[in-house]
């Protein structure tokens, strides 16, 4: 196997890295398997087919600054930061079973010589003692496989299971659903190991050349990986469906009322639809008041700010303005 | 008639339509189909560009047409049940399309230059 790798060590996000690996398996020879390590800052990585807004807090990751990435092969959510080390294969072996299993079982003895008692579980994932360290994705591209997987040395597990546990309504997903699993990290099993020890030792022995990427290779990985940030790409389930949000709430003095909310792929207000038996003082007063909303932030700030001069109760009968945000953020 | 391409997709020929669908080969390689990511009806299809994708338990994939033209019906049963194509793949095509260039058609695998791939493939 060789080892690909980059000509310069600046941080890159995560797209760049599954077009990095897409770029080998149409440009490099077939003859040779590629493999490479890569760390990206705080990101949501979704499965091909996953309604992100179904899968990820979209709010939270906004204001933790959490990149949000759809890649091209398959399998659920994960979260990645410098503490989730990526490992890409790219090969020409395009037997799903045998390339996968291949990839794994070689990353876990790695981890054996680490000194961590590692084995593979079910297809695609590597655990010790039950709990997860890695999970493995598989992309198909004519005559090329690519194979990747994750491999946690510490992890923010707060910050994780916020950023994928979704504030809105996952019963509404049309895609592929995540499924959470129980994780251990490196560090736990070994806290001797640093990290860059655990980066190393992943393909230690493994690589026998190097294939060192130019700076044009790099300028044109670039360009691929622009395609990541297309709209219509990350938000394939998007908008319509999945960033919809709908909940019911009883309000005393209002009655019950049913809010649902669609958030553009800028994470601002699209639309906003109320139902329920509640009574309205004023309807051109309501259908300004929730078109207004357009362009908001759906928190309860941003709500603040913009509904500063309104006074909801006069448009909807028993429903004060702080309820009104309330409903829409779901407090 | 069946012709394939060697990304594994197949065309069963009936006049001036086609039904396109997975072989048994790759439905076996992939496992339990999760998802399947098909075109609209009316969608232009063009010969070996990518039309849809497919992604299984194990590994996602692109679907290739393997003739151009135009979308005529999509399986819509695949929409919530995916696992169809898993089942039985030529029985649950993917898509049936109108081909706009029947001459296409003799650049596609016959069922023996298929199977040769597959093996050749499998013992890689």
């Amino acid at each position: 196997m060789t080892h690909l790798t980059l000509p310069d060590t600046k941080p890159r996000r995560l797209p760049f890295f599954l077009a990095m690996e897409e770029w080998a398996a149409r440009h490099l020879p077939a003859e040779e398997d590629y493999l490479f390590t890569w760390v990206v800052g705080p990101t949501v990585i979704c499965g091909r087919h996953q309604d992100i807004a179904a899968e990820v807090d979209l709010d939270f990751c906004r204001k933790a600054d959490i990149d949000i990435v759809r890649r091209r092969s398959g399998g659920g959510a994960v979260f990645a930061n410098a503490d989730n080390i990526m490992v890409s294969l790219v090969t020409a072996d395009t037997d799903v079973e045998r390339a996968f299993a291949r990839f794994t079982r070689t990353i876990a003895t790695q981890l054996r010589h680490l000194g961590i008692d590692a084995e593979v579980s079910g297809r695609n994932d590597i655990t010790v003692g039950g709990s997860k360290i890695s999970g493995s994705a598989f992309l198909h591209l004519p005559g090329r496989s690519v194979v990747h997987c994750t491999m946690l040395f510490d992890t923010d597990a707060e910050t994780m299971r916020r950023a994928l546990t979704p504030a809105r309504a996952k019963l509404l997903s049309k895609g592929v659903t995540s499924v959470e699993s129980r994780i251990v990290t490196a560090r736990e099993l070994m806290p001797s190991l640093t990290r860059d020890a655990l980066r190393e030792g992943l393909l230690s022995g493994l690589t026998t050349g190097e294939r060192r990427l130019t700076e044009a290779e790099v300028a044109e990985i670039e360009a691929m990986a622009r395609e990541y940030d297309r709209e219509d790409w990350l938000w394939r389930h998007g908008r319509d469906h999945g960033a919809q949000a709908s909940r019911t709430m009883r309000i005393e003095s209002a009655g019950t009322m049913t809010v649902r909310v669609a958030v553009d792929a800028a994470g601002r207000i699209a639309d906003v639809k109320l139902s329920g038996d509640f009574f309205e003082r004023d309807a051109d007063a309501l259908a300004q008041l929730l078109s207004g909303l357009r362009g908001v932030a759906p928190t309860a700030e941003a709500l603040c700010e913009a509904l500063r001069t309104t006074d909801v109760s006069r448009i909807i009968s028993g429903l004060s303005t702080e309820q009104f945000i309330n409903l829409i953020t779901n407090n | 008639m069946i012709k394939y391409l060697p990304t594994h997709e197949y065309a069963r020929i009936e006049g001036n339509e086609a039904y396109i669908g997975i072989s048994p080969y790759a439905a076996h390689q992939l496992g339990n189909v999760v998802y399947v990511d098909m075109p609209e009806v009316d969608d232009t299809l063009v010969k070996d560009e990518e039309f849809g994708a497919i992604e299984s338990v194990k590994a996602a994939s692109d679907l290739f047409a393997p003739l151009s033209g135009t979308v005529t019906e999509v399986n819509e049963a695949l929409v919530d049940n995916p696992r169809l194509v898993s089942d039985d793949p030529m029985k649950n095509w993917i898509i049936k399309i109108e081909i706009s260039d029947p001459k296409e058609v003799e650049q596609l695998l016959d069922q023996e230059a298929y199977d040769a791939i597959c093996d050749a493939e499998h013992k890689e």
